[in-house]
């Protein structure tokens, strides 16, 4: 894929840590796990609008600030008892420097 | 008979020509270019020979001799100047050959980090036996300091092996643990301090600045100002391919020699082989690919069909008394589960992932038994359904019965040790239990069993169960959370008794089931390690809560509040002016008046937090750490300078504890209120501390609440003096945080251990002034306004790292 | 190869011996004597109760003890040693937990051309320092190593402790620590076995055997592991580090030699695990005239083997 755009170098993003990225779909959290990979979401929880890059990253999860709903980055997919999904994005780790899709983040989101 | 050239002697062409010659010997004429003046060594086993584990004889593969008897024309020390395709000719120092094949096999150069000071003498890489000769020089001199810079496979190799020589060595690593390629977190770290209980050192997250020194390597100088001394610098940071002469021979290169499946090159009759090619966009560090590899560029020249697949890897470091493993991709995934096991007595942590039916990566630190039995079941992607609960256990108990934990314990002789801390044997524990002791917190009071650390607790109530049978009732104590079986005291014994001072300390000594925790153990787990060792651990700020984290409280809509300190509720006309402009610059909708007699501006954006807090910074104002988990307020009536009643100075005690305790991290928030006579108009006797002032001096009461509870403060003593007022205070919220369990007001802790107990600490005036002492060191480190702090060093975190709506929208 | 030797070279240690304890004293188990007949024959009658003697002294104190004259000491047996020309002693406790399971004795004879060491370094204050040693004709190294001690980590002794694992040397001629390695280049030393001692007063103990070339230790040195964490639960052992002056090196990484309970030599250290001493069988020990096992007990379980054949 040629549409890659480098939104800045892994060292920005604190390890088990999120940043925010405008784009034209919202805001979007770009999350970076304990073990170094990094995972794009729509930033909103689907429950009541939480800021999920603000939330406390666990394994490859996020739990949102607001009233712990617990999001898998990867699927986007609520955990437990909840039910819900966020928007995933594709992010990738190339020499330091955290991509995202272009293309993804133009189209529409597929509603959920 | 055809002509073969080999250019390079290393792993992967000494097996590529052994592989030839068993199958056609004879058949080749065969001319070998090397560089290095010698022939094929197994470059992997060099570690042991710089420790001296291993001499160099030990690891040649192929001497020149060997290739004699081939009839291979050796053509050592010689580098070749060229390729000529057209000509299909190579041409050396010494002149030129012809070839029908080619075969490239030119490994790979290490990179070396461009930093200021890398070309003075005493600055190497790791790659062959004249590195490996220099840092052994290096290291006859006695108390000489090395530096490695990387801790990957290479890196750890070199610094162990330097160790064992003699020499002082620090490890940089530019990572958040060791060898993230190869490891886990917690597999990182246990891997660091095995190395550091052999004297080596390693620094995290270092970014070197430059190497100094003066005709030769004198000190490496880290970004954050740090100075190591060291007469040898060893860059172990990477390879690079060596393609220079393929390039210049005009083959496809990308980030190496492009090579087909039959690791032949975009020119028929040229094939590459080892570090040096590219194979569907993957280069090659490991020797199993390379042997792989050799295997079909044998087959290909013999004019034989052959694949080279691309497998899975493991990983081994050779490092003596160092087990480690790790195989396949251990990331997490979707539809990913991990099995954890850890032994904290032995300081095992192993690890499996699995994907739907299949295990697909395995990190293992401690015990590496059965591991080529784990990557046989990761490589054949063998379905491990059925036996997915016994399969960390390794093929011996695959088929067999489930383990009977509860069988194990009852099997033990009366002589076994069950807790380790206090030396307590299953004999000891079943007497006292025989004696009466039918429960756990009877036992530990008798046998003082799991009373120390706790990680036998679970062991003593199997045995409790197994001597009692029926009559034992589990007082199933509720665990801190999923992760772990141990309670929040469990775990604050732990971390007091065994040292431990980094997160991944605690989750490998409690037996961690989840690889870094969740949100509900990590917040705690950051305040059980700040209270308790200040100075040695660093707050970890990705585990606070989002309003600890950005120092402000988040509102249903996600924006914040923000509040300045006003000590002991006393503001001035200025301050007033500073936080109206405030309000008005940054549009904040509404400004309210707080319980605790502060001034709250709700709804700011996340974005202008740093701007506002500069503002108030300006004018004077700290952060009020409305958010925290922390001293919040200390609320004062106007007392003796303004009141009738008044028999102290309330305000200016209540501002004197207030600038005593701001700053200090608790369980839970902490609220104080000092009030000027009995009248109380400061509400002081529904604080978690509340002191009223009296004639003779003062009355300290604590443990109240206004809450979801509603409590009267009980009476902790009347003191004479305000420095008894602030002693007392100190001792008590130092107490508090020492023993309290997370989010546990202080009235729910006092309730649990007792008013007299908390007595008995804070009125011992020995225990007391170690309180005092120990809160004091305490807030050396944290009483700093973070306001300040974040605006000068975190401000980037507040703002989106980028905004892609314009070039994304197009 | 640094352990290429003469074979008509005189070894360093001249006789090999094993005691077991039964009913509270220690007895013979095993020995090889060579020709020493008489020795052989007292030694065969001698038993020794804690404390007593040589083996009881090792028994009692809890750690390897080293006798370097036997006039006037608790040696029990001066006057056959030294009718067969044994000048000095040193006796390895084995012991799997606070439990004596055997005491491997060692007997040398003092010229003054035999070089060699067997060392014993004790933690102190931090440090591995220099608690005895027996040192044969090697008198600076024997001065130089009295006066050297080792961080965790660093040199033979360093290395054994931070590791807790056997650790065989090739090269301590060069770049080894400070003034020792210089030292230990002139007295011929080169390859060395270094191995932790569990003791069961709570001290740490490295035990070092040093080979020089002229008068070696032993002609070929094996280090087995049978740990669970490296083995699993099925038991027996592999060979992780190992090499002989007439085979080269015994290691592999891809296919390592691995030994099962009861079966040879080493098969029968794991199966009883009590050290082993054989001798006038070349076929069982590897070619060499003799062997002596020694197993090495932590943290409950038979953790290692080591061999040495000469």
């Amino acid at each position: 894929m040629s549409d890659w755009i480098d939104i800045g170098p892994l060292d920005a993003i604190p390890p088990r840590g999120a940043r925010k990225v405008e784009t034209p779909l919202g805001c979007v959290a770009v999350f970076r796990t304990g073990d170094d990979r990094v995972f794009a979401v729509n930033n909103r929880c689907p429950h009541k609008g939480g800021p999920l890059n603000e939330g406390i990253v666990h394994g490859q999860s996020v739990t949102c600030p607001l009233h712990n709903w617990v999001f898998d980055l990867s699927t986007g997919l609520a955990q437990g008892a909840d039910e819900g999904r966020i928007d995933t994005f594709p992010a990738k780790l190339e020499g330091g420097r955290v991509l995202l899709a272009a293309s993804a983040l133009r189209a529409r989101p597929v509603a959920a | 008979m055809q002509k073969l050239v080999v250019i390079g002697a290393g792993m992967a062409s000494g097996r590529a020509l052994e592989h030839l010659f068993d199958t056609q010997p004879g058949e080749w004429d065969v001319t070998l270019f090397n560089a290095e003046p010698r022939g094929n060594y197994n470059r992997i086993m060099l570690s042991p020979v710089l420790s001296g584990e291993k001499s160099y004889a030990e690891i040649v593969t192929h001497d020149e001799d060997w290739y004699a008897a081939q009839g291979v024309h050796c053509r050592f020390g010689e580098k070749v100047v060229a390729i000529d395709r057209a000509a299909k000719t190579v041409t050396g120092e010494n002149g030129t050959v012809a070839y029908d094949k080619l075969l490239i096999a030119t490994g790979s150069n290490p990179f070396i980090i461009p930093l200021p000071g890398h070309q003075l003498p005493g600055v190497v890489a790791y790659r062959d036996l004249e590195d490996t000769n220099v840092m052994i020089e290096a290291s006859a001199i006695p108390g000489a300091h090395a530096v490695v810079i990387g801790g990957g496979l290479l890196g750890l190799e070199a610094a162990a092996g330097l160790r064992l020589r003699g020499m002082e060595v620090t490890v940089l690593h530019i990572a958040t643990h060791l060898m993230e390629r190869q490891l886990d977190a917690a597999a990182g770290f246990l891997l660091q301090k095995d190395l550091e209980r052999r004297g080596i050192n390693c620094i995290l997250q270092a970014n070197t600045k430059q190497i100094t020194g003066d005709g030769k390597v004198e000190a490496v100088e880290l970004a954050d100002g740090t100075v190591l001394p060291a007469s040898l610098v060893v860059m172990a940071v990477g390879i690079r391919p060596n393609v220079q002469l393929a390039k210049e021979a005009g083959l496809a290169v990308g980030k190496a020699i492009h090579v087909d499946d039959q690791m032949v090159t975009s020119d028929a009759d040229i094939l590459a082989v080892g570090e040096c090619v590219e194979h569907q966009g993957a280069i090659f560090g490991l020797v199993a690919p390379l042997y792989d590899q050799a295997k079909v560029v044998a087959a290909t020249l013999r004019g034989e069909e052959a694949t080279f697949v691309q497998k899975q890897l493991s990983t081994k470091l050779k490092v003596t008394g160092c087990d480690l493993f790790s195989a396949g991709d251990f990331a997490e995934g979707p539809n990913r589960e991990d099995i954890v096991f850890r032994d904290p007595a032995r300081g095992v942590y192993k690890r499996l992932v699995i994907e739907g039916e299949k295990l697909v990566g395995a990190v293992f630190y401690g015990d590496t038994a059965d591991s080529n039995w784990f990557f046989g079941q990761i490589r054949d992607g063998a379905d491990i359904s059925a036996n997915r609960d016994t399969l960390i256990f390794g093929p011996a108990f695959q088929g067999g019965a489930p383990v009977d934990p509860m069988a194990a314990v009852a099997a033990l002789p009366p002589e076994a040790e069950i807790c380790g801390c206090n030396g307590v044997c299953k004999g000891a524990i079943v007497d006292a239990i025989k004696g009466g002791a039918v429960d756990l917190g009877a036992v530990r009071a008798t046998t003082k069993a799991s009373a120390s650390c706790g990680t036998c607790t679970g062991l003593v109530e199997q045995v409790l169960a197994s001597t009692l049978g029926g009559a034992f009732e589990r007082n199933a104590p509720q665990p801190m959370c999923k992760c772990t079986d141990l309670t929040h005291e469990d775990v604050r014994r732990l971390i007091k008794s065994q040292e431990l001072k980094s997160m991944p300390a605690v989750w490998q000594a409690g037996a961690w089931k989840t690889p870094d925790g969740c949100h509900s153990c990590r917040p705690a787990l950051n305040f059980y390690l700040l209270a308790d060792w200040p100075l040695e651990y660093t707050d970890d700020l990705q585990s606070r809560f989002i309003n600890e984290r950005k120092h402000a409280n988040i509102q249903k809509d996600g924006t914040f509040s923000v509040m300045p300190r006003m000590w002991g509720g006393i503001t001035t006309p200025d301050e007033l002016r500073a936080i109206a402009d405030a309000a008005d610059k940054f549009k904040v909708p509404t400004v309210k008046v707080t319980g605790g007699q502060r001034i709250d501006l709700l709804g700011v954006k996340g974005e202008d937090l740093p701007a506002i807090w500069a503002d108030l910074n300006a004018a004077g104002m700290v952060s009020g750490h409305a958010y925290s988990k922390g001293l919040r307020t200390v609320k004062t009536c106007v007392g003796t300078d303004h009141c009738r009643f008044g028999t102290q100075d309330s305000t200016g005690l209540g501002i004197a504890l207030e600038k005593a305790l701001w700053g200090s991290w608790t369980p839970h928030k902490v609220k104080l209120a000092v009030s000027g006579c009995p009248r109380n108009c400061a509400e002081a006797t529904c604080k978690d501390v509340g002191v009223i002032c009296v004639d003779s001096g003062y009355q300290i009461g604590v443990a109240g609440a206004a809450g979801m509870d509603v409590k009267e403060t009980e009476r902790l003593a009347d003191v004479k003096t305000e420095e008894e007022v602030l002693d007392y205070t100190m001792a008590f919220i130092q107490l508090y945080r020492e023993n309290a369990k997370y989010l546990d007001r202080p009235y729910k802790w006092v309730a649990k251990v007792g008013l007299d107990w908390v007595k008995e600490q804070v009125l011992d005036a020995g225990i007391r002034a170690q309180l005092v002492e120990r809160f004091q060191i305490s807030q050396s480190v944290y009483q700093k306004d973070p306001w300040a702090e974040h605006v000068k060093e975190r401000a980037e975190q507040y703002v989106p790292v980028a905004d892609l709506t314009k070039f994304a929208a197009e | 190869m640094d352990v290429t030797l003469d074979p008509q070279a005189r070894t360093f240690i001249e006789v090999s011996e094993v005691w077991v304890p039964r009913d509270g004293v220690l007895v013979h188990a095993q020995g090889n004597y060579g020709d020493r007949e008489a020795f052989a024959a007292v030694s065969g009658r001698e038993s020794f109760a804690l404390g007593e003697g040589l083996p009881g002294r090792a028994w009692a104190e809890g750690k390897p003890v080293v006798l370097k004259e036997f006039d006037g000491s608790y040696f029990k047996r001066t006057e056959a040693a030294k009718e067969a020309g044994l000048t000095s002693a040193v006796a390895i406790p084995v012991f799997d937990g606070k439990t004596l399971k055997a005491v491997l004795v060692v007997l040398c004879s003092d010229d003054t051309e035999r070089t060699g060491a067997i060392e014993l370094w004790a933690e102190t204050d931090g440090l591995m320092m220099l608690s005895d040693g027996y040192y044969g004709a090697a008198k600076h190294f024997e001065w130089v190593s009295q006066h050297t001690h080792f961080p965790r980590g660093q040199g033979l002794p360093g290395g054994v402790w931070s590791a807790r694992t056997p650790i065989l040397m090739r090269d301590l001629g060069s770049g080894y620590r400070f003034i020792r390695a210089d030292s230990a280049g002139k007295a011929g030393l080169t390859t060395g076995l270094g191995l932790p001692v569990p003791s069961p007063v709570g001290e740490t103990f490295v035990l070092t055997l040093l080979s020089a070339r002229g008068t070696p230790l032993a002609r070929r040195f094996e280090i087995w592991d049978s740990r669970a964490a490296k083995v699993g639960t099925t038991g027996g052992a592999v060979l992780i580090d190992g090499i002989c002056a007439r085979d080269g090196r015994l290691w592999d990484e891809d296919n390592p030699r691995t030994a099962k309970a009861w079966e040879g030599p080493i098969g029968t250290v794991l199966g009883s695990g009590l050290p082993l001493v054989m001798g006038g069988n070349p076929a069982l020990t590897a070619g060499y005239a003799s062997m002596v096992a020694l197993p090495i007990h932590l943290d409950g379980e038979h953790a290692f083997t080591v061999a040495w054949y000469c």
